[in-house]
């Protein structure tokens, strides 16, 4: 596919294009807006596969959702994946916000709403929203979008829900939207510094901050090298191509000057004082032109010239229309989603089927995410991967989701009280939209050192976080879960509690207890040997003959003990 | 030429680390244990500092010349620390470089600077080959490392030659050189701070230790877990089997080095708990993300000698988040450096409290260092920086390197006040190697490029 470098010319035909009201009214974010009327081509509603068996369905819950249950694993076995993702996609959105606001506002000035909130309200959706590919793709893109309540953001719980709503609402719609409304966020507007970010001053010696059009470029959209269409990067005398030099980045910053606080209100105080307007955190940023670098502009190949009065919408039109239709996006983007749902190392010929359907939905339009989601889960190897597939290590986030839906847990005070799970030691290693950095817990190309994943040039991403302590941390946490819940405890009891039952009505027969269990928590692809080894193990428990209470209390330990064995194997850990 | 010699060195090293990691493994291991008995006070460890997102080295180390001081000033107008704030160091008898000071969060490294026992490394940053100034690297194309200016790869830069995906570190491959001297090989290289490419290799094995020790996998020993004792001994079992496909044996792997290692460690550390007063922090640090990081290292320092550990030479790593000071610079950076000096003067103490004052150095890294111009209330990427090399063994009270002019549109800014490094992070690094027992022939294994650098011993190290 030739380069798109659009030069003056196309600058100008830009500029000419672009209106200088903003795209989105300000107000627009408190609760979300009509879903988009992007033009879609039509999906034949017949199976394009065979209906599913049991393990296929429960593979592919794995990676669409937050974990399957039994009773969705039956239900898309008697359906298809594409009639589950038309039905998923006509979800209504669960969304984060709405369960924030009535906490919000009972705050005393000075007060603070606490991180846990948003965790409780995490782990409460992965656990039962019925929207579960939305809030599981939602969940996705905040490990490539990311921002983090580690840093300024720590008391920023409102901004955050909105944040992550967003996230969630752009899901089924498009990318040119989803990055828009990316860059317009105040949680990254402060997260990546460029609200309140100001134009050059030559006079006092400030230039724009780079933060925001480094990494927008970088990790958002287009990343370092030029790529070809399957993902792999593109080589002149044999060397990667790099996607931008540093002037491109203090040309690009200059566009991102001038936006501030939303809301009505265009004064100075408006500008500098988030005191002005207290829904300063949920509403988008906009444009103040008094701020905004007026002066020439070159970036990618783009030159907008210098301009009196300062457009900052219009000049974010055409950044943002710059990035979007740079060919690298598609299998930038498409390979990530890939790694986070389906494997860390697709072959190129998925990543390039991918990027196709982001540049055409089948209906002209690029950016469609329900086109870019139903390729990467719909494709064939991901629906039938190859024996050699690498799979990708089950984050621990994704751990706990899956054993809370897999055991249809239950929270005591409704509201799933889960605090944060950071400590590796003791706990997960790992928390919701807690990354140290805005390169997210883990690095798509991360490669374990001396490892043999190495040594065949494969990635594994989670492994980033996989250590000494972690491993055992987290299997003890695991212990502690499956044997008394999790959450805070009240009155001698942890507020999620699982419910085994369906599991100990079969639990008299060891091997069918764990032939179900394979199937909810792994897709079957135990081993034989870690089969037999947790068959016998469970056996071992025996059933009292003439103690009904100790027989059901030997019945749960059975179950107890398939999950836990299940859930620190190997075949479980990695998800294939 | 030159690199056909090296070529060659990589190979003949390559070769002879292979014979080092094949069955005789296990006897290098009993030499190195029986030369520990003989000489308890051979030993040396460098630990690796790293401050990420990238540490402003211009309002770390600050110049007090009066010209200096003004454009510094100037550029960085909100951001500049004013200067009756400043701590200043000793100015050096004939000294070319200027009257310096430090931050005003950095009062303990001022005091190891004026007691001897810390030094700074000026303008140090990565570079393929010495660049002679900023024309020659805006006008040619000489070699230079790739990504400059974006974090995640000049961290991998930093710490292993190379962009993200590097898989050897510089702290890696002295470990595999040092390796045979100790008796567990396992401890050579110990993270307090998680995955940290400086210690890879594809011999050496870091170890991420947690800040309280190793955790062990409860019920896996003895007793009962759910009511069943074969339960107990099939989670022994299972989350051990190495069994299925390759990501599953790498984690396998690493839960069977968790095992190990736990047996290893955990009585050894009993022996020095966090609450022994030789590395009991101050109530102040009990809460520092840092400090306690470096507490489980002075631990393990500690217990070096016990029968299960046997270490002569360690490599650690620690680190601290956050420096990435685009706004609230002033704020940030103030609260991230009192860490950082509190914590190694606390390391420092217990050091000496164990006795191993000068047989353990701290380095600072980061990933680069920033722009001098301001971007209103913070500051932009850059290249070199400022470092701190902090122990008994340091001929501290020195600045090293040459400490730039502080001004734009100098023969050292690369734009804005970008600073062209003037010293290359392998020549730091061939420093602290050496001084760990790296042969100098052998350096180029560590650093493939310091035969491309006028010097590769810096001088501010003690033999």
């Amino acid at each position: 596919m030739p380069l798109q470098r659009p030069g003056l010319y196309c600058a100008f035909f830009l500029l000419a294009a672009c209106s200088s009201t903003p795209e989105h009214p300000v107000d627009s974010w408190a609760y979300p807006a009509q879903p988009h009327a992007l033009k879609r081509p039509f999906i034949s509603p017949g199976p394009n596969y065979q209906t599913p068996s049991l393990v296929e369905a429960s593979r592919f819950l794995q990676q669409a959702s937050f974990g399957p249950t039994q009773a969705e694993i039956d239900a898309l076995s008697r359906s298809n994946y594409k009639a589950w993702l038309k039905t998923q996609f006509a979800t209504p959105q669960t969304l984060f916000l709405p369960e924030v606001e009535p906490e919000h506002a009972k705050l005393a000035k000075g007060q603070n709403l606490r991180q846990e909130l948003f965790f409780r309200l995490f782990w409460k959706n992965a656990a039962t929203a019925p929207d579960q590919l939305r809030q599981r793709v939602a969940f996705a893109l905040s490990e490539i979008f990311v921002v983090s309540f580690e840093g300024q953001l720590d008391v920023k719980i409102r901004g955050m829900a909105s944040y992550y709503d967003m996230l969630g609402r752009n899901a089924f719609g498009d990318f040119r939207t989803l990055i828009e409304e990316v860059s317009r966020h105040p949680m990254m507007g402060v997260y990546l510094s460029h609200l309140k970010n100001q134009k050059e001053d030559p006079a006092r010696g400030r230039v724009p901050d780079e933060n925001y059009a480094r990494e927008v470029m970088q990790l958002f959209t287009i990343g370092l090298h030029e790529l070809n269409p399957d993902g792999t990067p593109r080589l002149r005398n044999s060397q990667p191509i790099e996607t931008y030099s540093n002037e491109d980045i203090t040309g690009l910053a200059k566009v991102f000057t001038g936006f501030s606080y939303g809301g009505p209100g265009d004064t100075d105080a408006h500008f500098n004082n988030q005191g002005r307007e207290p829904r300063w955190d949920i509403l988008p940023m906009k444009g103040y032109p008094k701020f905004h670098s007026a002066s020439e502009k070159k970036f990618l190949g783009v030159t907008i010239p210098p301009q009196t009065p300062a457009n900052p919408e219009g000049d974010l039109k055409i950044a943002l229309d710059r990035l979007f239709n740079h060919p690298n996006v598609g299998p930038f983007f498409g390979k990530q989603l890939i790694q986070r749902l389906v494997t860390s190392n697709p072959s190129p010929a998925y990543v390039e089927r991918v990027a196709r359907a982001f540049n055409d939905n089948g209906a002209g339009v690029r950016g469609d995410m329900q086109a870019v989601i139903r390729a990467v889960l719909l494709d064939p190897e991901a629906r039938q991967p190859p024996p050699d597939a690498s799979g990708k290590l089950r984050e621990p986030i994704l751990r706990l989701s899956q054993w809370l839906r897999a055991f249809n847990a239950t929270s005591i005070s409704g509201e799933f009280r889960i605090p944060n799970t950071d400590n590796p030691g003791f706990s997960l290693g790992q928390s919701p939209l807690r990354a140290s950095s805005v390169f997210n817990f883990y690095r798509p190309g991360f490669m374990p050192p001396g490892t043999g994943i190495a040594r065949q040039n494969m990635v594994a991403p989670e492994m980033q976080i996989v250590s000494e302590s972690a491993v055992a941390g987290y299997a003890n946490f695991m212990q502690t879960a499956i044997e008394a819940g999790v959450g805070r405890v009240e009155a001698g009891k942890r507020d999620v509690q699982p419910d085994y039952s369906a599991q100990m009505a079969i639990a008299d027969k060891p091997a069918q207890l764990v032939e179900q269990l394979d199937l909810l928590l792994t897709g079957q692809r135990l081993s034989a040997a870690s089969r037999t080894r947790i068959n016998e193990a469970v056996a071992s428990i025996a059933l009292p003959a003439n103690n009904p209470q100790a027989a059901e209390n030997a019945r749960r330990n059975r179950v107890k003990l398939a999950t836990l064995l299940i859930m620190v194997s190997p075949e479980y850990l990695v998800q294939k | 030429m030159q690199a056909s010699r090296r070529e060659f060195l990589r190979h003949a090293g390559a070769l002879s680390l292979l014979r080092a990691a094949g069955p005789l493994g296990l006897q290098l291991a009993g030499i190195g244990a029986a030369a520990a008995a003989t000489q308890p006070d051979d030993y040396r460890a460098i630990v690796c500092l790293f401050m990420y997102g990238a540490n402003d080295g211009h309002n770390t180390v600050i110049s007090l010349d009066s010209e200096a001081y003004k454009t510094y000033a100037a550029a960085r107008s909100v951001i500049a620390l004013p200067r009756e704030a400043l701590l200043a160091l000793p100015t050096e008898q004939a000294s070319r470089t200027p009257a310096l000071s430090l931050h005003p969060e950095l009062g303990p490294l001022q005091s190891l600077y004026q007691r001897g026992s810390a030094a700074i490394l000026a303008n140090v940053g990565p570079l393929v080959v010495p660049i002679k100034d900023a024309a020659t690297f805006k006008g040619t194309n000489i070699a230079r490392p790739p990504k400059l200016f974006s974090h995640n790869d000049q961290q991998a830069i930093w710490q292993a030659f190379s962009p993200e995906g590097a898989k050897i570190g510089w702290g890696g491959r002295i470990a595999d050189l040092l390796a045979a001297q100790n008796g567990k090989h396992l401890f050579t290289a110990i993270s307090a701070a998680g995955n940290a490419v400086f210690l890879a290799s594809d011999r050496t094995i870091q170890y991420q230790i947690s800040n309280s020790g190793a955790i062990g996998f409860n019920r896996t020993n003895a007793g009962n877990i759910y009511g069943s004792a074969k339960g107990a001994e099939a989670l022994r079992a299972q989350i051990a089997a190495a069994q299925g496909d390759l990501f599953g044996q790498e984690y396998a792997t690493v839960v069977n080095r968790s095992i190990e290692a736990h047996g290893l460690v955990s009585a050894a550390l009993a022996r020095l708990p966090e609450t022994d007063p030789r590395v009991a922090l101050p109530p102040e640090l009990a809460q520092d993300k840092l400090a306690q990081q470096l507490r489980i290292v002075a631990r393990m320092i500690g217990v070096r000698d016990d029968e299960n550990i046997q270490q002569r030479r360690q490599i650690f790593f620690v680190s601290l988040n956050g420096f990435d000071t685009h706004d609230h610079q002033l704020d940030k950076q103030g609260e991230l450096l009192r860490s950082v000096a509190q914590s190694i003067a606390y390391f420092q103490d217990a050091m000496a409290e164990l006795g191993v004052a000068d047989k353990v150095t701290v380095f600072t890294a980061s990933d680069f260092g920033r722009a001098l111009l301001s971007n209103g209330d913070g500051s932009d990427h850059g290249w070199g920086s400022h470092h701190f090399i902090v122990g008994g063994a340091v001929k501290g009270g020195r600045v090293y390197g040459q400490f730039p002019d502080i001004a734009l549109n100098t023969a050292t800014d690369v734009g804005n006040g970008r600073l062209l490094p003037t010293t290359a992070v392998d020549q730091y690094a061939a420093t602290l190697a050496r001084w760990m027992g790296v042969p100098e022939r052998d350096l180029p294994l560590v650093l493939p490029n310091i035969g491309n650098f006028a010097t590769s011993d810096l001088g501010f190290m003690q033999a």
